[in-house]
Formats: C-alpha cells, sequence, structure tokens
C-alpha cells in the first residue's frame, strides 16, 4: 500500500469513527458537535454533561463518581453441590449460569422449567430428573436474597484485529 | 462456536468506536452500580447483565433520562444466541431478505436493493413484554428484569408496506412472519412469530435497518430488524432474514404458550389454561423514575423526580407524581419531545425538610388507561405496569 493509500485510509477511517461516534450516543448533546470529537473532547463533553445534569447532581455523591467497577466473571459458575456437574453439563450447554441465578422459583415451578428444558434438549438422565429439581429448588427458592447482577463497561480495542485487551475468559460452548 | 473471540470479531466495527469514547457516563449511574462488579462488553456501556450467553442487557433506570437513549445504554434483550455468520461488509454480505408464502411475486432483498426503497424514520419505545418481569409476586420464571427493559431511539429503514406491495400479498394473505437468523441452541424452538396484515401495512411499520442515525449493531439486529412500533419488543425480530405471509397466525412457541396474557384477571399464583389467552399486541400505559434512585440520601431543599412515560399505540396525556407514599397526587410537568410511538420524558419538583419520602408515578393514557394501583399477575410476568416507586431519606 503506497504511503498516499495509506493516507487516505486513516483519513476515511478517522470519518467513520467520528460518523459513529456521533450515532452511537444518539442525536442528543454530541449532534451539533462539529469535526472530529477527540477522546479528550468526548470526554470533556460527556462530563460536562454529566456534571449539569440534576440526576448526577442530587443524587450521587463525589465519592461514588470516583469508584470504579472491579472486574466480574463473564459467566458464572453453579453453586457446590452433588448435583452441580450433572446440572452443569445438562443446562450450561445452551445457556449461562445466571440464568438460573437470577430465578426464584418454588419446587412445582422448577420441576416445570427442568421439565420444559428437558423438551428443548437439556440432556438429563432420568434418574437425576427428581436431584436435578431438588439441587436448584434449593439454592433458588423464593426465600434466597436476590442475584447480584454485574454491570457492562465499554473497553479499548485493539484497533489492530478487534479483540479486547483481556480477551481470554472462557465462554465457548 | 459463538466463541467470547467470535462475537467479540463480530462486533468490531460498532464496538471500536464505541471503545474510543470514555465511560464516563457509566460513572454517573448508582452509587450501588459503582460498588458492583463489571464485565467488559464493547459498545454497551454501563448496563445490568441479565445474561451474558445469550445476551440480554438491561437499562439502569438512571439512563431512562433522555428522550432518545443512546445506544451504548439501550437495552438488549435475545432469546437465542446471535448469528456467527454475518458480514459487516455489507456490499459483499450473502444476507439476502425474502419475501415469501401468499404473494404473487416472491422476492429476494439484497441489502442494496433494501437501501434503495425510500426510508422512514420512526422514534418508537421499544419494551420487552417481561419489563419487570421481578417484580411481580410471586415470581414467575424467565429474565428477571427489573425497570429497564425499555428504551427509545429513531428507527428508520424501508415501509415493511412497500416491500410487501412489490410482493402482491393474496387475499389470502393474513399474518405476517418474520424469522430472525438466531442461532437455536438444542431443540429449541426457532424464535418465530408473526403479527396480523393489518399492523405489517401500517405505515409506521418498518424493516429497519438504523438506529439513531447509525447502522444497526450487532445486539440490535443488523443488519436490518422488523420495527413493530408501540408493540412488545418481540414483534419486532432481529436479524431478520424471511418475511412470509400466512393465510393464519403463526404456530410456534412463540406465540403460544409464550407471549399471551389472561383474558381475565387471575388470583396471583394460579395456572391459566392456553385458550383463556390472548397473544400480546400492543403495550400498556406505564412510567418510570428515573431519578433520584431509590435509597437515594439527600439534603433538605429542592428535589427533582424525573421519569419517562409511554403507552404504546397510545398517548400520554398526564403523569402524576406522589410524594407521600401515594395518599396525594399532583400533576408533573410533561417534557417537549413527542412522537406517537415514543414516551414522554417528565418532571415534578418538590421541596423536602426532612425524613423519608416515598415517590409514586403514574401515567395516564390517550384510551383513558391509567397505571393500576397494583400490578396484574399472570403467569408469565408480562406487561408488569403497577406505578413505579422509590424511596429517599432526607437529612
Amino acid at each position: 500500500m503506497s504511503h498516499k493509500q495509506k493516507k487516505q485510509e486513516q483519513q476515511k477511517e478517522k470519518q467513520d469513527t467520528k460518523q459513529d461516534e456521533r450515532c452511537m450516543w444518539g442525536q442528543g448533546p454530541l449532534r451539533q458537535a462539529q469535526g472530529r470529537l477527540s477522546p479528550v473532547r468526548l470526554s470533556a463533553m460527556l462530563l460536562a454533561l454529566a456534571i449539569t445534569s440534576t440526576t448526577v447532581a442530587a443524587t450521587f455523591p463525589p465519592t461514588a463518581l470516583a469508584q470504579k467497577p472491579t472486574p466480574a466473571k463473564t459467566t458464572e459458575d453453579l453453586p457446590p453441590g452433588a448435583m452441580q456437574p450433572k446440572a452443569t453439563t445438562s443446562c450450561l450447554e445452551c445457556h449461562e449460569a445466571r440464568i438460573i441465578l437470577q430465578q426464584r422459583l418454588s419446587k412445582p415451578a422448577w420441576t416445570k422449567e427442568v421439565d420444559k428444558m428437558v423438551k428443548w434438549g437439556a440432556v438429563v438422565d432420568a434418574n437425576d430428573r427428581d436431584a436435578l429439581i431438588d439441587y436448584l429448588s434449593t439454592n433458588f427458592s423464593p426465600e434466597q436474597p436476590p442475584y447480584e447482577p454485574p454491570r457492562t463497561s465499554m473497553e479499548k480495542l485493539s484497533a489492530k484485529n478487534g479483540e479486547t485487551k483481556n480477551a481470554g475468559t472462557k465462554t465457548s460452548k | 462456536m459463538n466463541s467470547r473471540r467470535d462475537f467479540l470479531m463480530q462486533i468490531s466495527r460498532a464496538a471500536l468506536a464505541a471503545g474510543a469514547a470514555p465511560s464516563l457516563l457509566s460513572l454517573s449511574s448508582s452509587p450501588a452500580a459503582a460498588q458492583t462488579e463489571s464485565i467488559p462488553v464493547p459498545g454497551e456501556d454501563g448496563l445490568i447483565v441479565r445474561s451474558f450467553r445469550f445476551v440480554d442487557l438491561e437499562t439502569p433506570v438512571e439512563y431512562l433520562n433522555t428522550w432518545l437513549t443512546p445506544i451504548p445504554h439501550f437495552f438488549v434483550r435475545n432469546h437465542m444466541h446471535e448469528p456467527s455468520e454475518l458480514n459487516p461488509d455489507l456490499a459483499n454480505s450473502d444476507w439476502r431478505l425474502t419475501v415469501g408464502g401468499e404473494v404473487e411475486n416472491p422476492l429476494t432483498l439484497t441489502f442494496s436493493a433494501l437501501s434503495k426503497l425510500e426510508t422512514h424514520s420512526v422514534v418508537n419505545t421499544l419494551e420487552c413484554a417481561g419489563n419487570g418481569r421481578s417484580l411481580h409476586r410471586p415470581q414467575v420464571p424467565g429474565i428477571q428484569w427489573g425497570k429497564g427493559a425499555v428504551s427509545t431511539a429513531r428507527f428508520s429503514g424501508p415501509r415493511l408496506r412497500d416491500i410487501l406491495q412489490r410482493a402482491s400479498v393474496k387475499p389470502t394473505g393474513k399474518h405476517v412472519m418474520f424469522r430472525g437468523l438466531d442461532e437455536v441452541p438444542g431443540k429449541v424452538p426457532p424464535f418465530i412469530r408473526s403479527i396480523p396484515l393489518e399492523k405489517a401495512l401500517d405505515s409506521d411499520t418498518l424493516v429497519a435497518t438504523h438506529m439513531n442515525g447509525a447502522p444497526l449493531t450487532r445486539h440490535h439486529g443488523f443488519p436490518a430488524r422488523a420495527l413493530v412500533p408501540g408493540w412488545i419488543g418481540a414483534a419486532s425480530c432481529k436479524w431478520l432474514t424471511e418475511i412470509k405471509i400466512l393465510d393464519s397466525e403463526f404456530v410456534g412457541n412463540f406465540m403460544s404458550p409464550g407471549y399471551r396474557f389472561p383474558n381475565q384477571p387471575i388470583k396471583p399464583g394460579d395456572s391459566v389454561k392456553p385458550e383463556d389467552t390472548h397473544p400480546l399486541t400492543a403495550l400498556n400505559v406505564k412510567s418510570v423514575i428515573s431519578g433520584p434512585l431509590d435509597g437515594a440520601k439527600l439534603k433538605p431543599g429542592k428535589v427533582s423526580a424525573r421519569g419517562a412515560a409511554w403507552a404504546g399505540e397510545a398517548d400520554i396525556v398526564k403523569v402524576e407524581v406522589s410524594t407521600d407514599g401515594g395518599a396525594t397526587w399532583n400533576l408533573a410537568t410533561l417534557g417537549h419531545d413527542r412522537a406517537p410511538y415514543a414516551w414522554r420524558l417528565w418532571t415534578y419538583d418538590f421541596k423536602t425538610k426532612g425524613g423519608d419520602y416515598t415517590i409514586l408515578s403514574r401515567a395516564t393514557d390517550s384510551q383513558g388507561r391509567t397505571q393500576p394501583p397494583t400490578p396484574v399477575w399472570n403467569p408469565s410476568g408480562y406487561l408488569y405496569n403497577a406505578p413505579d416507586q422509590v424511596t429517599i431519606h432526607v437529612a
């Protein structure tokens, strides 16, 4: 690639990024922004937005703003117990543990769920069905405190390959 | 399949742009949220992770404070795994939209052909039918959404009507089925649903390719999705690849028993026969308080309560706010931004001295519907719309 071509490519990438930045955040405060939004300028605008928002001003103490979230596991594990390995094999083939961890159901409700999932392809040995229902209804009954979910954080990506810098947590099936 | 690497690669373009934007707005989340653990998800800022695989992300209430929701704050609802084979380069993509069934002229559209059709824009408040499910008692199975499986965006793309006219629907055609490219695990029934032809021909029903002026991101159905304004989110099929005209409603899990509501009120915890239910269509009337947050500790003085209210195909006519736990109600001021299927923002200022204040919001729409004082329980936890409520501590 010639130097000129390279420069054109870079120019185009810049324009695309500008377009995306503006659009990703809707057509609100950033809409009028002319020229390239440098990360610094964007920071300043977002900060201004945050500070002028009465939401923030009225509700959040400055200390809360200073705190940074800590990293969480991308996908969760099921709780310990004799049925944990089998439940992991049967359930987590198709979805992650959080979908189970957030439920608070009675034993009859868990029975319905397990039977529905078996119909939908979950492999559960007939001899394990009752134990699996017991495991789920013991760990995820209405009496348990609610599951506290994590939040997403946007992270910087390597422009080279589009991968996140700390990619590597296993989620493959 | 669907490894994290694939997942990340597939959304790389949108993510690259989003990744360049600092995550400052996420710091404006609640004090509780600031202490919460986080998971990096490119393009999605500060959303509550209901599920990572498959992806279900909820918008925290404090982000429901702008008329248009920025894409990184727009909730994500997936029933299945996202398609793994989607070429972001649409000019060279083998993505096609087919239109068949009860039509005279079956069509196969490339993205380029779709883009040549006249574009129409609709500002729509999209809400998952299960929004608020976690608030029902007794609790019911499903994604345990809090209050934020709802967001608003300007959706753009060709009208579905224009596409159907080109295909020429036969008189036998009564329902329009959408199939997306979602990847179905195990023997799970595919996520296929249909809408009545009348709604499909509405001038505001779209095959949307853009949100807030930008191409759809992967999480929101790239390259095209149905947009059925005012209806439950499940009607607006993502990663759309097939439109089929049927002579009757599509028969499948996500039409029945999924997404149906009891014809008559039932006692919480009771079951209902399928024949005593009807399919969910338009959203009901509802409001949410985006601030102050529940549990906030404030100094005495002026408090600005604020939020959003929406009513599917109807308009919001008033929002009332109580600051004394529902004993008395006061009219909130509605925001200027409005559109037929979009929420109205609202504010209500009041003075506090000291002690606890329980703030409630209650919306009324142009069909005369008002949020009911108690939730209407149903076995799948759909359409929760009791008044929203937060308690603040003033000292």
